[in-house]
This record gives C-alpha cells, structure tokens and sequence, in this order.
C-alpha cells in the first residue's frame, strides 16, 4: 500500500523460520498437566500418614503399603479381571455389531435411513444417569444385576452410537469402486466386503475400537448402581476401598496407578494404529 | 467372447429417467464406444451391463444369455473404473491375481496368467509394487490388465483414460486398440472425449439426455450425423451452426442467414426435395475445414468479415469469425493461411463449400439434408 512496500527487495537466501518458542510452550503445557498424575502417583506410594497431612509432600520414605491394601487386602485383582472381561467383551460385541449398522448406513439407500442415523445420534444426546433407574428395575427384572453379562450388554449398547457414527464416516470415504469392482470380479456381496473392505478399514476400526475399550474401561456410574460384590469392576471399586468415613489419599493414589497403567501401556503400545486410524479419512486423496 | 444384445433398456431414479430406451446390438469382437457429455447416462448404460445397476424396463443378453437382472458376479464380464478400483492393500500382482483367486484357480496357474498379462501390459517390473506407488499410466496399466487376466466374455471400460496426461493418453489409444484387436474381445468403452471415440472405435454410440441419437460407424457420425446435437459434439473445433430461412434468390434456392446469403446446390436441393419447403425456417451447419479463407472477396468468397480471434495450433490455423450476430470458426491447413492477417479486427472474406453444407430441423434437431459430399456406409458398401 504505503510507497515502502514497494521499495522492498528480496533478502539473498529464504527467511529463516525460528520457532523454538512454540516447544517451550508445549513443554510448559506438558509440565503442567502431567504435574498433578504426577503427584497421585507419589501420593499411592506413600504410607497413611504421610498422604493426609494437609500440605505437599514432596520428599517421604517410599512404602507399598496402600497397594499391599488394594491387592490382598481387598483383593482388587478380582475386580481388575471383571473390568477386563466386560470392557474386551464390550468393545468386540459393540465394534462387530456397529460395522454392520455403519456399513448399510454408509452403503445402502433404504427407507428411513437418515432418520435411523439421527436416532443413532440421538442416543448419545442423553445423560446416561437419566436412564439409570429404568436400567436398574430392567436389570432387576431381567436377573442380571451383578452379573458379568448385564454389565457387556449396557456398555455394548452405550457405546454402539459412537461405533456406528465413527464407522458411518470412514465407510463413506472408502469408494464404493473397490467393492464394485471386486462384485465385478467374481466376489459376493460379503466377500467384497470382507476381503477389500474390512482390510481397507482395519486403522480406522481399530483405532474406534481402542477408543471404546477406554470409555468401557473408565466407566463409573452405571458399574456403581448395577453392580455389588461379583461383578464390581475397577472404577466403583476403588471408590469404595478408598473413601470411606474419611478419604484415605494413598490407598486413592494406589488405585488411579492400578487403574490407568494398563490403559497407558495399551495406549503406548497402539498409539500408531491410533493415530493413523483417526486421521485416515483426511489423508486419504 | 461373445455379442451384447440390449433391447429398451429403461434405467429410472426415482422421477429422473437416466437411461430411456437404449437398443443396442453388438457383434462378437467389435470395440463399441458410448459417447456424450456428462450425466448423458452412458455410464449407467455401462453399469447395467455390467449388474452394478439393476434395469428399470428391458433387456441385457450376453451371447445369447439373459442376464437382466443376474448379480455382477454371474455375467461373466471384466471392468475398467474411471479411479481404476484398484485394491490399496494388495500388492500389483495381488491386484491383477485377485480375479483368478475368487474363481480358485491355482497357485501356478495364477502366477502363469499374470505374468502373462503383466508382459502384455508392459508392467512385469512392477508387480511387487503397491498401488500408492506408481504413477497414473501405470495404475492404468494395472488396472486394464486386470480387466484383461479373466477369460470374460465382455470387457467394460468407464473412461478409463480420463485421468491420464494428453500424451500418455495418445499412446494409451493406439495400444488399447491394438490390444483389443489382438485378444478379439467385445469391448463397451464409456467416453466424452470424442477424438478418443473417433480414433478408437469400430462403432460409435452418441447419447444425450438419456436418449441413443446414433449407432453408427466413426465416419458415418461424422459425416453423416443423425442430429445437430452429433454434428455439434464430433469433431473439433466444432461443426459452426446458425439459424437460417431457406428461401428462393437468384440462381435456386439459398439459405438466408440474416448478415448474408449462403447459395445452395441446385442437384443436392432437389434430391432432398427441399425445393417445396421454401420459407421454412432451418439451422444451417458447416464444418471450420470447410469455409473458405481468404484475405479479400471474390466469386467463391463472397461474405466480408471481421477477424475475432486467431489460433495456431501448428499445422493448422483457426480463425474465428464474425459478422453481424454470426459467430464462425474455420480451420485450415498453415500452408494455406499463413499469408492472412493475424490482428483482431481484420477484415477478411470467406465462402462456404457447398458440397459439405448441412440442414437440420430447426424445431427438433434432425438433420434434414445430410452434406452433398457425404458418403454413407450403404454407398461405402456398395
């Protein structure tokens, strides 16, 4: 605009980007989310005194004390095994089933089929509280309050909108050329879909499906309202091992260590699939 | 191999008729070609033929056999998509192999035909490549050849050439042909790139709006075009169309385009009896190749008018025309023109040849008097 601007000539060699200090933001970002996990993790190490003075405790005699507690005492093994069994059961039931719900959604033009996505989606519109006693007088009715099966079923269904949305989306992006070349081919309709679509969608139904198995995982109210002794999973059970007439913090420490490791490890392992999964249908040309 | 045989064949999506009434028949080993612009329904067409759409109304015989409603996998028929359809997660050989390995054939067996395949299709140094790595040509390469590893009894192909470069295009047209012509199977191939039909093919089918307008060889369309709209979407530049009013002047009858008179052959005339159509009112339409050029007027270029645009192409020159509300496009060899004036504006002179003047039917579009110099199969024949 101004007559300077046009006076301007090119330096001799391309300006040098210098963004060092958008890593010492990111770190200070990191440092500070990771300070409080951080400190519970210390706070599970610590004996009982230790945890409930009022003040930070930064330096203190290490003791496996609170987890000595939660694995023999109150043998939360138990509980970790249901977890284990409901989330894995879950996820499968809730992926299978979704990939077939996503895949007419995506593929097949029938009668009613936005309105059937948009009751999908409506689904997850509600507060999953707001159904807990209707669940409850159904579990009641149905014998499955404290059983394994009651609790797959509920997390099947609950996460069932999620997989189909997710999938619905990653389906579409696939085209419809592969499986129609493959019909072309020779293949049937589940052939095509099995041997040139599910290899095509395997990141993005795996990467649905880590995230399921983590809301599964995770999951407090329901396995709190739905469960008591033998089929109490991780999340109430701590809860209740940990606050009683008084919060015992490093018995509370102790389990969010036995609680979130394995879902770290997992993460850890997977983050790849993970990652590729979500992005696929941005990178795909 | 086998012929194709399609009887009013009616394709509707909901209240959107996308195929109305094609019939087509096709001889054992002949390369036939669907042309028209886009959403004309050639690829509809082709899709039905191929089951990946169910017909409304008609009929699709494959060598004799019915297979009007059959599922893709019953007719016996291979395919190339305009994005290729290749498989991301399997290698070329995968690719080229996946056919074979539906229909269980053997290992060894299998391994012999790509390979075979790959040699004819030139991408034997590819075949332990993933699709993500290789250039257009080559997943075209792939693509065909998967087309061509099955014993079908009738190739498809939906533009496959679109997404390819002009060159690789021109090498791909002469080598597909070649092909064809070897392996002797009828082939069906969807275009709207009309040089691609024209050089390619042994018949040409033009579609528009749904509707089959011709079925005839690529010098029969042409030369002697069913309708305006075929005379107007072969050849290019295109064929210049204008309105006119046919009416008595000196010497017989001419065709009165407004700026100026275009005479017509008394001995055409009179075949086409249109001596008793005086007063009617017609769409005239001349090919760029065949107006005459010249820098000023004389008795076989009588009209004056303004330069608008010049294009060298090389071994042609084009120039666009005007005069009064008449837009005109000629197309002459360099040779010939390169003494002309270039400059917008430039007067200029010009004289239709004619032997090669069309008349079609203002209202409809039908040709009503098809170019004197045109020659027609039956007279090619004969």
């Amino acid at each position: 605009m101004t007559k300077s601007h046009t006076l301007m000539v090119s330096p001799d060699a391309p300006p040098v980007q210098r963004n060092w200090w958008a890593y010492v933001i990111i770190l200070i970002i990191c440092v500070f989310n990771f300070l409080p996990y951080l400190y519970v993790v210390m706070t599970g190490f610590m004996d009982a005194t230790t945890s409930n003075r009022p003040e930070p405790q930064w330096f203190f005699t290490p003791t496996l004390e609170a987890f000595r507690f939660l694995l023999f005492d109150k043998n939360l093994m138990h509980n970790f095994r249901n977890s284990l069994v409901v989330s894995l059961s879950a996820t499968f039931l809730s992926v299978t089933l979704g990939m077939f719900c996503a895949y007419a959604i995506a593929r097949f033009d029938f009668g009613g089929r936005d309105d059937v996505s948009f009751w999908v989606l409506t689904n997850r519109m509600m507060p999953p509280v707001a159904v807990l006693i209707p669940i409850f007088v159904t579990f009641q009715t149905l014998r499955l309050l404290d059983t394994l099966t009651g609790l797959i079923i509920l997390y099947t269904a609950m996460q069932l909108p999620f997989v189909v949305w997710m999938l619905t989306g990653y389906f579409r992006d696939i085209p419809r050329r592969y499986e129609e070349s493959a019909m072309v081919d020779g293949d049937t309709w589940f052939q095509a879909f099995r041997k040139v679509t599910l290899p095509l969608m395997m990141p993005s139904i795996t990467a649905t499906a880590i995230f399921v198995m983590i809301l599964s995982w995770n999951e407090y109210v329901f396995a709190l309202f739905l469960t008591s002794t033998g089929a109490r999973t991780m999340p109430p059970a701590i809860v209740a091992y940990s606050i009683g007439a008084n919060i015992s913090w490093n018995v509370l420490g102790a389990a969010v260590v036995l609680i979130t490791a394995p879902l770290i490890l997992f993460v850890l392992i997977v983050q790849r699939q993970l990652i590729s999964g979500l992005s696929q249908g941005t990178l795909r040309k | 191999m086998a012929d194709l045989l399609i009887r009013d064949l009616v394709k509707r999506f909901g209240g959107f008729t996308a195929v109305d009434g094609v019939d087509i028949s096709v001889g054992d080993g002949e390369f036939v070609f669907l042309l028209g612009p886009s959403g004309c329904g050639k690829t509809t067409t082709l899709r039905m033929i191929a089951g990946l759409e169910m017909p409304t109304g008609g009929r699709i015989e494959i060598g004799g056999r019915n297979v009007t409603y059959l599922r893709p996998r019953y007719r016996n028929v291979g395919m190339v998509f305009q994005d290729y359809g290749l498989y991301a997660h399997m290698t070329v050989f995968g690719n080229i192999a996946y056919p074979l390995k539906v229909r269980r054939m053997s290992r060894d067996v299998i391994a012999q035909k790509v390979r075979a395949v790959a040699q004819t299709m030139r991408i034997v140094d590819v075949l332990d490549r993933m699709p993500d790595q290789l250039a257009a040509g080559q997943l075209q390469r792939v693509a065909i050849a998967r087309m061509l590893v099955r014993d079908a009894d009738i190739f498809l192909m939906d533009e496959p050439m679109s997404h390819l470069d002009a060159q690789l295009r021109g090498h791909m047209r002469a080598e597909l042909r070649h092909i064809q012509k070897e392996i002797g199977t009828t082939t069906i191939f969807v275009t709207h790139d009309q040089l691609e039909a024209m050089t390619m093919a042994d018949r040409i089918i033009v579609m528009n709006d749904g509707k089959m307008l011709q079925f005839a060889t690529p010098l029969e369309i042409f030369e002697r075009p069913a309708d305006e709209f075929v005379a107007t979407f072969v050849g290019e530049p295109q064929m210049n169309v204008m309105n006119a009013t046919l009416r008595r002047g000196e010497g017989g009858l001419v065709a009165d385009v407004g700026a100026f008179v275009v005479p017509l052959d008394a001995d055409w005339t009179r075949a086409n009896a249109l001596g008793d159509q005086e007063g009617k009112e017609v769409r005239l339409g001349i090919r760029p190749e065949h107006i005459r050029l010249a820098a000023v007027a004389d008795a076989l270029r009588p009209v004056e008018v303004e330069l608008y645009s010049f294009e060298p192409t090389g071994p042609e020159n084009i120039f666009v025309l005007r005069t009064g509300d008449v837009e005109l496009t000629t197309r002459n060899p360099t040779a010939e023109t390169v003494a002309l004036a270039r400059d917008e504006g430039s007067p200029m002179a010009i004289g239709f040849d004619p032997r090669w003047i069309y008349l079609f039917d203002a209202q409809t579009g039908r040709t009503i008097a098809q170019a004197a110099a045109s020659v027609s199969e039956e007279e090619l024949a004969a």
